[in-house]
């Protein structure tokens, strides 16, 4: 007889991010068919699953940056507001970490951390400095700070963008597939910062195909399927031994025993 | 065939005169339409339908009708219809203002949609609203990827202010007319002016090009 | 102000006339100069340092100078250096040329250097020569990018047609500003002249915009 499951960490506070049977429609696409799933606090959530089959498109409905095209998402109890100015006072609370990481090309690495704090907080430049510095240093970069985003590697760029998005103070990182785009051997040094990240305390959803790195860091998988979760559950029960016919399929396509 | 280049060595200062009055005139065309129609570009890019559709219609217009007719028009029109005359030089700086602005604005519309989509993603993620997106996101980046079509807009100018000399605008074409018409020694004339345009314009294309290669990366996203 | 519009309906066979010869021009003009381009594109490129630097000077001179002086001095030093008396109209057309070739010259030089140099070397790696390689991957390519940038050059073409009227060649704006001259019917000849080039220029330059987006190359 196995031992009674671990009681879902966070599972004792209300939490972060509910999706209450979420929907999104391009046209006649469905890309998510009434997702409900709940992100608890200090939990660090993987999206997996095949490509398109909905994991980003609800990342990027967290931060409203996409509209819903039925159903809620709660940020601490509270529905996403149809406001585009409420919007962003919501937006400031979760940090979202992008495949192409997406540094502003103009700046500096220091700057590039420093500008959220700058232009949205309204935080003095050399408060804003010292403190991206900080950050910097947290993700190894402390050396780069004047470097622009063209003198540095992809791994080096995403580390900027982590600082960057940690400038914000948020409550919850999104993570978009953040070591899709990099090398082979600079996809560890991201992965890095991302398990000091957890380690910490920090509440974060990762949609990824690093499976090691979910089966390692991830305290609850969700599998989608075809814009539905097909399976959800913690990294033991989706890796080892799933309940779902799809998981079982997905896992075997790349290749996973475990 | 025999050349004679004393009518220029004797009146060299009226070439000279010519010079200052197309410098002069192209950078004060260049300045009104670097800031008309960046403003008709943005307007265009991010203006509500009652804006932009005029924006659109003027811009094709202009890319429409030769320079030389809008000077002309310009000139003689606009002084029969206002019952006001102006000097043929303000005329000049007037219409080819108006004309240039629309080749502007079409510049910064193009840098402005070249800018990835992600870039504004990224800006909106962190908080950003869309007036400080397209402040200190959008138009830093699209200003590096326009530079190089800025410089050719003063490159164009500068050839465009010769056309003023149909208007009789005391520019380096006209003045290189009168002069070849009173000395009967257009071959000359012509020749050396053509030298003088040739050394204002072709170091110009050079530099910008040097400038651009220098601070290309900060635009490429 | 009293306003008399028959007048341009009295000389419209002469303005019809006018157009005509401005499209004439046009397409004489890019007959000559797409050639032109395409040699001196091919020479600049060449293996041949003095046909480079010749076709580079070349373009480089005539790029740089004003469209309007070149019609002037082409006027006065055609007939001394070659011997000939010029028609006005030949005379426009030689200069024209000379300039658009210039233009075109780049366009070509730039949308065959757009095309990765990777490709000729994967075609030379089966065997193909440099120039069977140029013919069948590189050019079938760049014309895509190519293409854009002529259309828009044949407008801008057809606007400096214009410009030959300084020496009396008689496509619309010569006429048009001929017309007004000896009927002093200033306003509604200039209005006519505009209105007119605009019917022609509005279709052509919305075109371009079709072709644009029709061969717009996505990175």
């Amino acid at each position: 007889m196995s031992s009674p499951t671990p009681a879902r960490k966070g599972a004792d506070q209300p939490p972060v991010v509910v999706y209450d049977n979420v929907r999104k429609l391009y046209g006649d696409f469905v890309a998510l068919d009434g997702v409900t799933v709940q992100v608890n606090k200090g939990e660090v959530m993987c999206l997996i699953g095949p490509s398109g089959s909905g994991k980003s498109t609800l990342l990027r409905c967290t931060n409203a940056l996409e509209t819903l095209s039925g159903g809620r998402v709660l940020i601490d109890g509270v529905p996403l507001p149809a406001d585009e100015r409420d919007a962003r006072k919501v937006r400031q609370k979760m940090g979202m970490v992008f495949q192409n990481f997406e540094l502003f090309p103009h700046k500096s690495a220091l700057d590039n951390v420093a500008i959220g704090p700058v232009t949205v907080l309204g935080m003095s430049e050399a408060t804003a400095r010292e403190r991206a510095m900080v950050l910097l240093e947290k993700v190894g970069l402390a050396a780069k700070a004047h470097n622009f985003p063209s003198g540095l590697s992809g791994g080096q760029q995403q580390r900027v963008a982590i600082a960057r998005a940690l400038a914000m103070e948020p409550e919850v990182m999104l993570f978009d597939e953040p070591t899709s785009a990099l090398d082979p051997e600079t996809i560890g040094e991201v992965l890095n910062v991302m398990k000091r990240l957890a380690d910490e305390g920090m509440t974060m959803v990762v949609v990824t195909h690093e499976m090691s790195f979910a089966r390692r860091v991830a305290n609850w998988v969700v599998v989608f399927d075809h814009g539905k979760v097909v399976e959800q559950g913690p990294p033991e029960q989706i890796f080892d031994a799933p309940h779902a016919e799809r998981t079982r399929d997905f896992l075997s396509h790349l290749g996973w025993n475990g | 065939m025999d050349l004679d280049f004393s009518p220029l060595l004797e009146s060299w200062q009226y070439l000279l005169g010519g010079l200052g009055v197309t410098l002069l005139l192209s950078v004060l065309t260049a300045a009104g339409a670097l800031v008309l129609g960046t403003a008709l570009g943005l307007g265009r890019v991010y203006g509500p339908a009652w804006l932009r559709i005029p924006i659109v219609f003027y811009i094709d217009t202009q890319r429409a009708i030769p320079v030389l007719v809008i000077l002309v028009w310009f000139y003689f029109a606009v002084s029969i219809l206002t019952g006001i005359s102006f000097h043929p030089f303000w005329a000049a700086l007037m219409a080819l203002t108006l004309h240039i602005a629309a080749y502007v604005a079409e510049i910064v519309r193009a840098g402005i949609e070249s800018i990835r989509p992600g870039q504004v993603r990224a800006a909106l993620a962190l908080g950003m609203s869309r007036v400080q997106i397209v402040r200190k996101v959008v138009l830093p980046q699209a200003l590096v990827r326009m530079l190089p079509a800025f410089g050719s807009i003063l490159s164009i100018t500068i050839k465009d202010t010769a056309i003023a000399t149909v208007i009789a605008v005391p520019e380096l074409m006209k003045r290189a007319e009168t002069l070849a018409g009173q000395s009967y020694r257009p071959i000359e004339i012509f020749t050396v002016v053509m030298v003088i345009y040739f050394i204002i314009l072709f170091p110009g294309t050079r530099l910008i090009d040097m400038l651009y290669k220098r601070v290309a990366h900060l635009g490429r996203s | 102000m009293n306003l008399d519009w028959s007048i341009v309906w009295d000389h419209r066979s002469e303005l019809l006339h006018g157009a005509m010869l401005t499209v004439l021009l046009t397409v004489l003009t890019m007959a000559v100069a797409v050639p032109a381009g395409i040699v001196l594109a091919l020479m600049r490129l060449s293996n041949s340092k003095p046909l480079a630097f010749a076709s580079q000077c070349f373009v480089e001179f005539f790029r740089n100078l004003p469209l309007i002086l070149v019609v002037y001095w082409a006027f006065y030093v055609m007939p001394v250096f070659l011997h000939i008396e010029f028609s006005a109209f030949t005379t426009g057309l030689v200069a024209l040329c000379l300039n658009v070739s210039a233009y075109n010259a780049e366009t070509f030089r730039a949308g065959i250097n757009s095309i990765r140099k990777g490709q000729t070397e994967a075609a030379m790696s089966v065997g193909m020569s440099r120039w069977q390689a140029m013919r069948t991957v590189v050019v079938p390519q760049a014309w895509r990018r190519v293409l854009p940038v002529l259309a828009s050059t044949w407008v801008s073409l057809f606007k400096d047609t214009s410009l030959v009227s300084v020496i009396a060649v008689g496509e619309l704006a010569h006429v048009a500003l001929q017309i007004r001259s000896s009927s002093f019917r200033v306003l509604e000849m200039l209005t006519a002249m505009a209105v007119i080039y605009w019917l022609m220029g509005y279709p052509q330059a919305k075109l371009v915009d079709w072709v644009q987006k029709k061969f717009e190359v996505k990175e």
